[in-house]
């Protein structure tokens, strides 16, 4: 019993993170982003521990579906970032994706 | 020791017979017996080894010829595809940019005022130490955006723009905005890709502002021709001048100046309206088909006709010969496109038309990039919390590419201290005093600066405003970066660069100036590698094409050429080639391209054109030695029916006057241009006497050239400006 209330409260706040992130998403700092991310992404996706990551590896579009639902991110639980972090983060990626403006050349 | 040690060969034989004959004669004999005995071919008395080129942006590849340690000839590397194994004439010319008397010897710190010309030489660590202090100093009192750093086409720029990172600087700028960005721009937001013209396969071809038998771009130039010749491609030239390329065309039209677009959406009319096109490829492929039909209806050939000063029934006829040819024709989509302050509109309705061929990534038509293959070299530079927000030149345009910048609106920015001051300025191999309208303006900007570091090759007209002026080495003296390179249906390639001959007088690289730099900023960490080190990683993915680099001077990849988008939905909003702009709309720019005229020429007056000659690189090569024997002065090409009337001869003198400024050179009269046009080469009459042919000589058109710009990306709008044109009187 016990262990299905933790389970319901876990659930609860990722969802509470989700639904809030999706609201937070955008409008961040993007430049912190891209430093952001070199700090606490890069330091796996560098192509040998986990795949190398580019902004440009997706469309603006599908960095939005990838972060509205951020549980399906593998990596997400190990994230230490706070949330304005990660609004950073998405800026960066989601303001250099391959259909930006000004699509990143590299990370 | 194996017998085979023991045994004498013919040519051991002969040695030591001629050694003991020589010794029984004795004396000065000795040497010219043993020549005459050996009687064997002589090692070359030259070594030779592989380089790219570095006389304009393309980096042919090249074989350089050494005799004691100097150069002494260039020759194209017959295994480079991108030229098709050729070397033009400025590259050839490389020897006299190496060995260019005026070539800067030594660090040199301003002694006098700007521009005055007085100079001390230092050694270089204390011009090391005075660059990072004052970097230091700039930092400390305007934080780190208060510094811009500029770089022009260059394997090592890319440490320039490291070193701002990690400085915390966002402002940096390249000579992009000065040249291309608007094509890049509309192309991209086409196609979601600026694409590469497969000229080689196409079958018919609009050159619309672009001069490609002159502005020379490989294998474009070459691929051109051998398409005509030899595969019967027409070539429709647009041009207010008689250019070479328009010598070469099938058909020439001297268009009026800014009427490009109306032609090009007078094609769309009769393309979509006589239905030309491949309705199911449009369906697939494109994106707005409905909103273009519409929004062309009113553009008809007599509507175009009556802009350009084009026959309507050629606009008609011209456009369904493209469409017959397609998917195997293209309007060329050019390159330099500073030109208009609709630009990047003007570049869109080319692309359109394109789209409408159906001709995206497809033999004859518009090609994505190849995989080359070089990895990037991340690094994580620093977050600077006390700092600016953004760029100074952040959101006067809409679509300004955050990595080229613009330098007119940075330009601007600088000299109202909005949003913020800049006040120090690194440069490295850009001369925007020569190559940006206004130069007045751009003196202005340089007197705003507490301090200007400039490393070239030589004294330019920006390093003679500067504060310190750092020698760097020529192409042909330094390890440089693998580079990658497109090189349309030819080739996906790498290329390197190594020392040939030692470097001269004291230059250096400009990889161990920043790197001297920034170990002095406490940044050094940043730059802590060898260029090995650094090319090692780059070439990380591509296994043994260092081995094939040294053996054939270039690397392949075998990528795919066409079809690169099959399967693959294209980098845009709707996924397709955008017709209609998408973002635009969002934005508030003209989803489509509208039409506007371009403003009249005053009575008068002439529209001020600029251009190229296939034997001039702007200021970088007007004091080359060399190609100076073949253009030793620029001219003001003038038509014979205005200079009549303002009694102007072939070879006067004329004085050259617009609102911002004037300057004089030698009319040219001919019937190469239009009557309402004059046109002159860029890079002429330095304000820096130590460029002992460019100073003084000719007229310098960023003197006098006004400084308007692309109002989406903030690219230079270089042919706006009307001038007045008279007699000087000796």
């Amino acid at each position: 019993m016990q262990r299905k209330l933790m389970l319901l409260a876990a659930s609860a706040l990722v969802m509470f993170m989700t639904v809030s992130m999706a609201f937070a998403l955008g409008d961040g700092n993007g430049r912190k982003g891209k430093f952001l991310y070199r700090k606490n992404c890069r330091t796996c996706h560098n192509g040998a521990t986990a795949k190398d990551l580019s902004p440009a590896d997706m469309t603006q579009a599908e960095w939005k579906a990838t972060f509205a639902d951020m549980s399906k991110i593998k990596c997400s639980g190990d994230w230490t970032v706070s949330e304005e972090d990660v609004n950073d983060i998405f800026t960066y990626l989601h303001d250099y994706a391959k259909d930006s403006p000004s699509p990143a050349k590299c990370s | 020791m194996p017998d085979s040690n023991q045994k004498l060969s013919r040519r051991d034989f002969f040695k030591a017979s001629g050694l003991i004959a020589a010794g029984a004669m004795g004396g000065p004999a000795l040497l010219g017996g043993l020549r005459t005995a050996q009687a064997a071919p002589k090692a070359p008395a030259w070594t030779s080894g592989f380089s790219a080129c570095d006389m304009c942006f393309n980096k042919c590849g090249l074989i350089a010829r050494v005799e004691d340690g100097v150069l002494t000839k260039l020759d194209p590397n017959p295994k480079f595809l991108k030229s098709r194994g050729m070397l033009c004439a400025r590259g050839n010319a490389g020897i006299s940019h190496v060995y260019d008397p005026d070539r800067l010897k030594h660090p040199l710190l301003r002694k006098g005022a700007r521009g005055e010309g007085k100079w001390q030489r230092i050694p270089w660590d204390e011009a090391l130490d005075m660059a990072a202090e004052k970097m230091a100093a700039v930092r400390r009192d305007y934080l780190p955006c208060g510094h811009l750093f500029s770089a022009g086409s260059d394997l090592q720029s890319q440490f320039v723009g490291r070193l701002a990172e990690v400085y915390g600087s966002f402002n940096i700028t390249s000579h992009e905005s000065l040249c291309l960005v608007s094509n890049s721009r509309a192309f991209l937001d086409t196609f979601g890709e600026v694409p590469f013209a497969d000229v080689l396969h196409s079958k018919y071809i609009i050159m619309a502002g672009a001069n490609r038998f002159e502005a020379l771009v490989t294998p474009d130039s070459m691929d051109l021709m051998t398409a005509m010749r030899e595969h019967g491609c027409k070539l429709v030239t647009l041009d207010p001048r008689y250019t070479k390329t328009a010598a070469l065309s099938d058909e020439w039209y001297p268009i009026r100046p800014g009427t490009d677009m109306a032609f090009m959406l007078a094609l769309a009319h009769v393309i979509i309206g006589e239905k030309l096109y491949d309705a199911q490829w449009i369906a697939e492929k494109t994106y707005g088909i409905e909103q273009l039909t519409e929004h062309v209806k009113q553009y008809t050939p007599g509507f175009a006709a009556e802009q350009c000063g084009i026959p309507a029934e050629d606009i008609a006829r011209i456009a369904r010969e493209l469409a017959a040819a397609a998917p195997t024709s293209m309007v060329y989509p050019g390159r330099r496109s500073s030109d208009y302050e609709d630009s990047t509109q003007i570049r869109r309705s080319f692309a359109i038309v394109n789209g409408l061929l159906g001709n995206w990534d497809r033999p004859g038509g518009l090609l994505a990039a190849r995989a080359v293959g070089l990895k990037g070299v991340p690094y994580d530079a620093p977050w600077y919390d006390e700092n600016h927000e953004d760029r100074i030149d952040a959101e006067t345009v809409p679509m300004m590419f955050e990595h080229e910048g613009s330098f007119m609106v940075t330009r601007d920015a600088v000299l109202a201290d909005d949003p913020y001051k800049i006040r120090g300025w690194f440069i490295y191999k850009t001369n925007p005093m020569a190559t940006a309208p206004n130069r007045k303006k751009t003196i202005e900007m340089m007197n705003k600066m507490d301090f200007i570091t400039v490393v070239d090759i030589a004294m330019s007209d920006t390093a003679w405003f500067a504060d310190l002026v750092l020698p760097s080495q020529s192409y042909l003296e330094r390890t440089d970066p693998c580079s990658g390179l497109q090189g349309s249906s030819a080739c996906a390639c790498v290329v390197k660069r190594d020392p040939l001959i030692e470097p001269l007088y004291e230059s250096r690289p400009l990889f161990d100036i920043v790197k001297g730099i920034a170990g002095r900023l406490d940044l050094g960490e940043y730059f802590d590698f060898t260029m090995q080190e650094f090319r090692t990683r780059q070439l990380a993915g591509l296994p043994g094409a260092e081995e094939i680099l040294d053996r054939d001077g270039v690397y392949y990849n075998p990528s795919k050429v066409y079809g690169i988008y099959d399967g693959r939905v294209y980098k845009t909003l709707s996924k397709k080639v955008e017709l209609y702009n998408q973002r635009y709309e969002q934005m508030g720019i003209d989803p489509l391209p509208v039409y506007t005229p371009p403003a009249k020429v005053p009575a008068n007056q002439f529209r001020l054109v600029i251009g190229r000659n296939a034997l001039v690189t702007q200021g970088s090569t007007a004091n080359n030695g060399l190609l100076h024997q073949f253009v030793p002065e620029n001219t003001l090409w003038l038509n014979p029916e205005p200079a009549e009337r303002l009694g102007i001869a072939d070879g006067d003198l004329v004085e050259v006057s617009s609102a911002v400024g004037r300057q004089s050179l030698k009319a040219e009269v001919t019937d190469k241009i239009r009557s309402d046009t004059v046109y002159m080469l860029t890079g002429f009459n330095s304000l820096s006497t130590m460029q002992h042919l460019a100073h003084g000589n000719g007229a310098s058109i960023a003197e006098v050239l006004d400084g308007k710009y692309d109002t989406v990306t903030g690219n230079a709008a270089l042919h706006q400006t009307f001038v007045t044109v008279t007699r000087k009187v000796a």
